[in-house]
């Protein structure tokens, strides 16, 4: 039998979390303000669409999706609090106004004969950012002192992935000819360039930068 | 998008059949009488000396025109829950966040797209039990009714209209649907309603829940809400085809609305409301009798 009164490390050998992160609490809580935004923005307009769409697949699935994305910004609004933002409202915030801009394009298409539109604008260029921001952010906050964001991270991503690849096929199925691939391009690039604009969905250093400093910049 | 959709806006692809609510009731199949899906001519002439409209009476295996009836009550549950569905999604778009009269709160929304996950999910359930039951979508009509009764701009009277009204209406068909499925020893019938019945009953004490917070100092909207709840629960007794008597094709499920916070005194007002909608519906039907008699 072990002996209980063996000292053992606090870390198991195989737990390689670290105390460092990227970002503060207050960076975090405005990270998670905006993430609170576009979920809720984005279950809004799903729901929404479902009457707007003929076909059954797709009506099922945007109910369906509707609530994860409702469920995300419930785990960011309750998150909000333990980052000492007492009033979520107040930091429940687009990152700025191009951001504002995207999600007006982006719930612009209504007529019932948009769908292509509608998914493409959900499941080929918001939760494709999302899930960047999203994995930026869990690979870089503190694994010790950042846990709960963690968790809230990983659910959520687990949702944004299974729902993109739902999304991707509906839109596979629906593109028959040149014609339609042209209106999914079309409509995907128009997006992307406000999302461009807007930085992603946290604003500018959604997903960090891969540019290397220069040297003054570094010993600045 | 636009706000606020119209039963003409809800989009269906070519299979779906839309009636009015008037073609509908008047339509014999329903009503069991002459030409009612499966009625055997012996039946069907019974029914010509009938001046009860309500002929079908409650649906039980044995009746000869009971795998039709079914079939044609399980296609109506799946464009009721596609109805359903849309309504709840539209609750999460149509209102902003807020305190005021056509604002809902945060939490409400949530309740909302959870609402919307279960609808989705009662599609996906009815539309495999239309096919286990013999039929496929657009065999039957559909009537939009229950979206265009219940999804009221006005956020509480929405409320009041779907999550108490039309779900309340659920309910009792879930539970009648449940019963048959039991009676006529068909287990996945029984089990799918069994798991529907559990979320209708959630999401009609969700109505209920919110229906007191949003009027907790404002008795005269709670009292706005609730007429508008009984002229919705009349128009959904189906001429009193939903109703608290034994023959009733469907049966006010008394203990499970009482789990979903209505209390006796609101139960026995929808069960005065179907014995009215039944008395008119008979008056009516004898009234039209005699006219072609005459």
């Amino acid at each position: 039998m072990p002996d209980p009164k063996k000292p053992r490390a606090p870390f198991a050998p195989w737990d390689r979390r670290e105390l460092p992160g990227s970002f503060t609490v207050e960076e975090t809580a405005r990270r998670v303000g905006h993430y609170k935004w576009v979920e809720m923005r984005l279950f809004e307009v799903l729901g929404g669409w479902v009457a707007t769409v003929p076909e059954l697949d797709v009506k099922m699935r945007f109910g369906t999706h509707c609530y994860k994305h409702a469920w995300h910004s419930e785990l960011w609004h309750k998150r909000l609090p333990e980052l000492r933002e007492m009033n979520p409202d107040r930091l429940t915030l687009p990152a700025n106004d191009a951001m504002v801009e995207f999600m007006e394009a982006l719930t612009a298409p209504e007529g019932e004969d948009k769908t292509l539109e509608k998914l493409v604008g959900v499941y080929r260029v918001l939760i494709p950012r999302k899930i960047a921001a999203y994995t930026y952010h869990r690979n870089n906050t503190s694994t010790i002192t950042d846990a709960p964001t963690i968790r809230s991270l990983d659910f959520a991503l687990h949702d944004e992935f299974e729902d993109w690849r739902d999304g991707e096929m509906l839109i596979q199925s629906l593109i028959e000819s040149d014609e339609d691939v042209r209106r999914a391009a079309d409509h995907q690039a128009k997006l992307e360039s406000i999302m461009v604009r807007a930085g992603g969905i946290a604003g500018p250093g959604s997903i960090g930068t891969a540019e290397v400093p220069t040297v003054a910049e570094a010993h600045a | 998008m636009k706000r606020h959709l119209t039963v003409e806006d809800l989009a269906r692809d070519g299979r779906f059949v839309r009636v009015n609510f008037e073609d509908r009731m008047s339509d014999p199949r329903n009503l069991g009488g002459p030409g009612a899906y499966g009625r055997d001519a012996a039946e069907q002439a019974d029914d010509e000396d009938r001046t009860s409209r309500r002929g079908l009476g409650r649906m039980t295996p044995e009746a000869a025109n009971a795998p039709d009836a079914a079939r044609s009550l399980m296609h109506g549950i799946f464009v009721g829950e596609i109805q359903a569905l849309e309504g709840a999604g539209r609750t999460c778009y149509d209102f902003d966040l807020g305190e005021g009269p056509d604002e809902v709160p945060y939490a409400l929304k949530l309740d909302m797209a959870r609402q919307c996950w279960d609808e989705a999910r009662h599609c996906e359930i009815s539309v495999k039990l239309t096919e286990w039951m013999g039929t496929e979508v657009g065999e039957f009509s559909e009537s939009p009714f229950l979206f265009q009764a219940a999804c009221n701009p006005d956020a509480l009277l929405r409320l009041a209209g779907v999550n108490r009204a039309l779900e309340g209406l659920a309910i009792d068909v879930f539970n009648t649907m449940r019963d048959f499925g039991d009676k006529s020893g068909d287990p996945v019938l029984e089990f799918c309603e069994d798991w529907m019945l559990a979320d209708e009953v959630t999401h009609v004490k969700m109505g209920s829940d919110w229906l007191r917070k949003l009027t907790v100092n404002d008795p005269e909207r709670r009292a706005r809400a609730l007429e508008f709840q009984s002229v919705v629960d009349k128009l959904f007794s189906l001429g009193g085809g939903r109703a608290d008597e034994e023959d009733s094709p469907i049966r006010l499920a008394r203990r499970f609305r009482q789990m979903a916070g209505f209390t006796d005194d609101e139960i026995d007002t929808i069960a005065g409301l179907s014995r009215e909608a039944r008395q008119e519906a008979e008056d009516l039907v004898a009234s039209h009798r005699a006219a072609a008699g005459s």
